[in-house]
């Protein structure tokens, strides 16, 4: 046994890696995890800063004329730094746009992203529903802000509630109704 | 001269202003338009629509934005920036890679064979071995939407030969790479010219065509003495998109050849081409219908004698929806022929045949995979494949995995899941021959090499700063290819299955988000082999022939984004040694610096294995030599 592995070894086998070479030239010779859901979030995220020029606030909605325009998140944050790429260097008519993280709904922002689980969702859009708030809601949950976020086949969507806007005097232009995939309509002048 | 690049590297460091850079890598979503952001697809097409951030599997995804700034110029340097891969290069052409371990060893003709590797959905895997041949496979830097590297066993739902892991190459749709584009290269290694236009033909068909080339200089076999291996490929390829309301068609494909020269073994000629239509179609909210169909060629030819023309014909449906409102369920079938015809090897000294030369070999599987709610913060993901291989018929392949979402920010998984490396012409029908002994056969009982991966893992982003990812696996193996002595008297060698063993390790990955111009990217992964002969098997050789891995790697990158249009990239790496044969422990650093002149005009400088005149990877390998890249992409 010992003769022949020395053998193999030795002889045998090294001729056998000469034919290896060989076969080599003709066999062988030849998010970070995240990165998935944060092309959604990307998405979600520009379309956050892109939604406000085609949406009229009344002026009670700012503190001042050039205050700037704040977009919130309030909840477990699904964005990180997306949301502030997105924003970065992005105005609204002479209005700069911010973005503000907090821990509870709050009127000064004229966008508020809700995450969070339903109840959580559905107690912060009651606090802040008769304000003129652009409340958003992400895909999947139960509870919908003016504007929800729809997953549809793969692309990034949303529905727009027209009748919960008009109710608190906000304007929402046609070419973004015209953009949602669903519009619960409003009363029309 | 690494010293020097690094002294402007770091003078340059000390210029930059904390200031807040504008995304100079061109972040294509937020210069979309609000329509063009209902376009942007966000899940991969394949299997389901599940977050990889939710994905109980180890999942690394290099994006396009990676990619680039990398300054790779081929698909397998690409592939280095995944920390759960093993990427050895052993001459200008051709390279090693693997997921935990068995990158083979070339002397005693085991070849790295257990990855599946898939572009657009097309397996670029040779069914001849199991392995890939790299250097037929290419996709401009430019056209790569993004890499998804998963390790460990995914058989049951991407496909077949996913023993030890995926690679997923998801190319860039039409629309997103409108226009002119024109990229010239030099270096003191390679200089490369790349063309391409894209355009739509109508609102909801966009196109590109493509075309490129390069030369690739021969590597040092030893330090100042030429490997005289030098090539070249020119490519050629496109894409259409045609996506009205509810589908998208995909259209593509690609032309290729290529000649490279050998020392000590004839030049060789490559060439092939390739076809693929794919069409999705949404039937509702989270349900789609996807049937996928390519058609392959490949040929690889020496001067004197030695060849094979492979043609594949595959057809693939999946169908996912989701059932009582709580399951997700995909399921699907695909059908694979693959036709070869080997020219055999023949000299007086040593000949290569395969008996019979030629085959159509069929595969078949149908899947079907279902992710149940537990509970609000658990999942359950049960799936099973069954694959009908070539030679060795039905296998099923069982795969659960359980996710728990701890919080928003954390995920721990867990998963079992089984997996083969099915028989190929080269294990069951080989013949080699020293003058007229035949020495080795294959072997007409060869088994599929098994494995089964216990995993867990988990997931966190920390802040918004920082994520990481831990990834522990312990994968069993059973039948494990090995040479035995052949039994019957039809030769001394033949192919067995008479190794088993276990390979255990850890990977993980961290990503910081330093300063809103620098982000630290850094990737650790140990694993420890352990193989033996079965019980009453004749040990031939050692366990070495599975492979020679390296102990540990490590990684650690930095992208910064510097004053106004500057980035500058660098990436050290720490590769273990490998035992045997024996190439020592190495470090190594390649540095990129980037300079956005205009929208349409893009410089850039990049140095690659900047820390030595010289390194060895992978033996037989070449000496891989420092070496510099200056590249303009201009658009047009």
């Amino acid at each position: 046994m010992a003769l022949l592995k020395r053998n193999s070894r030795a002889g045998t086998w090294r001729s056998c890696r000469h034919a290896a070479v060989l076969l080599l030239t003709l066999a062988a010779a030849g998010q970070q995890a995240r990165a998935q859901s944060s092309l959604e979030y990307e998405v979600k995220a520009a379309y956050l800063v892109k939604f406000a020029p085609f949406i009229e606030w009344p002026d009670t909605a700012f503190s001042s004329t050039g205050a700037p325009l704040t977009i919130c998140v309030v909840g477990p944050d699904p964005f990180g730094q997306l949301l502030d790429r997105a924003a970065a260097g992005a105005r609204d008519g002479d209005r700069p746009v911010i973005i503000r993280r907090l821990a509870e709904p709050d009127a000064a922002c004229q966008i508020l992203f809700v995450g969070g689980d339903d109840r959580a969702v559905e107690s912060e859009l009651e606090a802040v529903k008769d304000r003129p708030v652009v409340t958003v809601t992400d895909s999947g949950a139960s509870a919908h802000g003016i504007i929800s976020f729809a997953v549809i086949s793969n692309h990034v969507r949303f529905d727009i509630d027209e009748a919960e806007a008009d109710s608190v005097s906000i304007h929402i232009s046609s070419k973004l109704l015209d953009l949602a995939h669903v519009v619960r309509k409003g009363a029309r002048p | 001269m690494s010293r020097s690049v690094l002294l402007a590297a770091a003078s340059l460091l000390a210029l930059a202003s904390p200031v807040r850079a504008q995304q100079l890598a061109l972040n294509d979503i937020n210069q979309m338009s609000i329509q063009q952001l209902a376009k942007v697809e966000i899940t991969s097409v394949s299997k389901g629509a599940e977050p990889l951030s939710d994905a109980p599997a180890s999942v690394y995804v290099i994006s396009h934005d990676d990619a680039i700034r990398s300054g790779a110029t081929s698909l397998p340097d690409l592939l280095r920036l995944a920390p759960n891969l093993e990427v050895m290069q052993t001459s200008p052409s051709n390279y090693v890679i693997t997921a935990r371990g068995f990158n083979g060893n070339a002397a005693d003709q085991n070849f790295s064979d257990k990855l599946l590797v898939l572009i657009d959905g097309r397996s670029v895997y040779s069914p001849l071995y199991s392995g890939v041949y790299w250097d037929m496979q290419d996709v401009p830097p430019e056209n790569i939407e993004r890499i998804e590297v998963i390790s460990g066993p995914a058989g049951t739902l991407w496909g077949a030969n996913a023993v030890n892991g995926v690679i997923n190459i998801v190319t860039r749709k039409a629309a997103d790479t409108q226009g002119g584009y024109l990229d010239l290269g030099v270096g003191d290694e390679e200089s490369s010219a790349a063309l391409q236009y894209g355009g739509h033909l109508s609102d909801d068909l966009a196109y590109r065509v493509y075309a490129k080339d390069f030369y690739q200089r021969a590597f040092d076999s030893s330090p100042g003495v030429s490997a005289h291996d030098g090539w070249s490929k020119p490519q050629g390829g496109f894409r259409m998109d045609w996506t009205p309301e509810n589908d998208t068609v995909t259209l593509e494909g690609d032309l290729y050849g290529g000649a490279e020269a050998s020392l000590g073994t004839p030049n060789q000629v490559i060439g092939g081409g390739n076809i693929t239509a794919s069409w999705q179609h949404a039937l509702e909210e989270n349900s789609n219908l996807q049937l996928l169909t390519y058609y392959d060629e490949t040929q690889r030819s020496m001067e004197n004698g030695g060849a094979f023309v492979l043609n594949t014909y595959d057809f693939e449906i999946q169908h996912n929806f989701s059932l009582g409102g709580w399951n997700n369920i995909v399921w699907g079938a695909g059908e694979r022929a693959d036709q070869y015809r080997i020219t055999d090897r023949l000299s007086t000294a040593s000949s290569l045949l395969f008996i019979p030369p030629a085959r159509s070999l069929n595969l078949a599987d149908i899947f079907a995979q279902d992710r149940i709610p537990v509970t609000d913060r658990v999942e359950l993901t049960l799936g099973l494949k069954l694959e009908d291989d070539p030679y060795s018929g039905w296998s099923p392949m069982p795969d659960a995995r359980l996710a728990w979402k701890i919080t928003d920010k954390d995920l721990v998984w867990a998963a079992v899941s089984r997996a083969i490396r099915s028989p190929t012409p080269f294990d069951v029908d080989v013949s080699e021959k020293l003058g007229s002994t035949t020495f080795l056969t294959g072997n007409a009982n060869f088994l599929p090499e098994e494995v089964t991966a216990y995993e867990a893992g988990y997931r966190g982003q920390f802040s918004s700063a920082l994520s990481f990812s831990l990834s522990l696996f312990d994968n069993v193996y059973d039948h494990l290819k090995s040479i035995q002595l052949n039994s019957t008297p039809a030769s001394l060698l033949e192919w067995g299955n008479t190794i088993e063993g276990h390979v255990y390790g850890l990977e993980s990955w961290a990503t910081y988000q330093a300063l809103d111009w620098w982000r630290l990217s850094a990737g650790f992964n140990l694993q420890h082999e352990n193989f033996i002969f079965t019980p009453g098997a004749i040990p031939l050789l050692d366990v070495s022939q599975e492979g020679d891995d390296p102990h540990h790697q490590a990684s650690l990158r930095s992208s910064m984004d510097l004053i106004d249009n500057l980035t500058f990239d660098a990436d050290f790496r720490d590769v273990g040694a490998l035992p045997d044969p024996k190439v020592p422990e190495y470090v190594e650093a390649n540095a990129r610096l980037a300079w956005h002149v205009t929208d349409r005009l893009d410089l850039s400088l990049s140095g690659f294995n900047l820390l030595h005149g010289h390194h060895v990877e992978y033996l037989p390998g070449d000496e891989i030599r420092r070496n510099f890249f200056l590249e303009t992409r201009w658009r047009f």
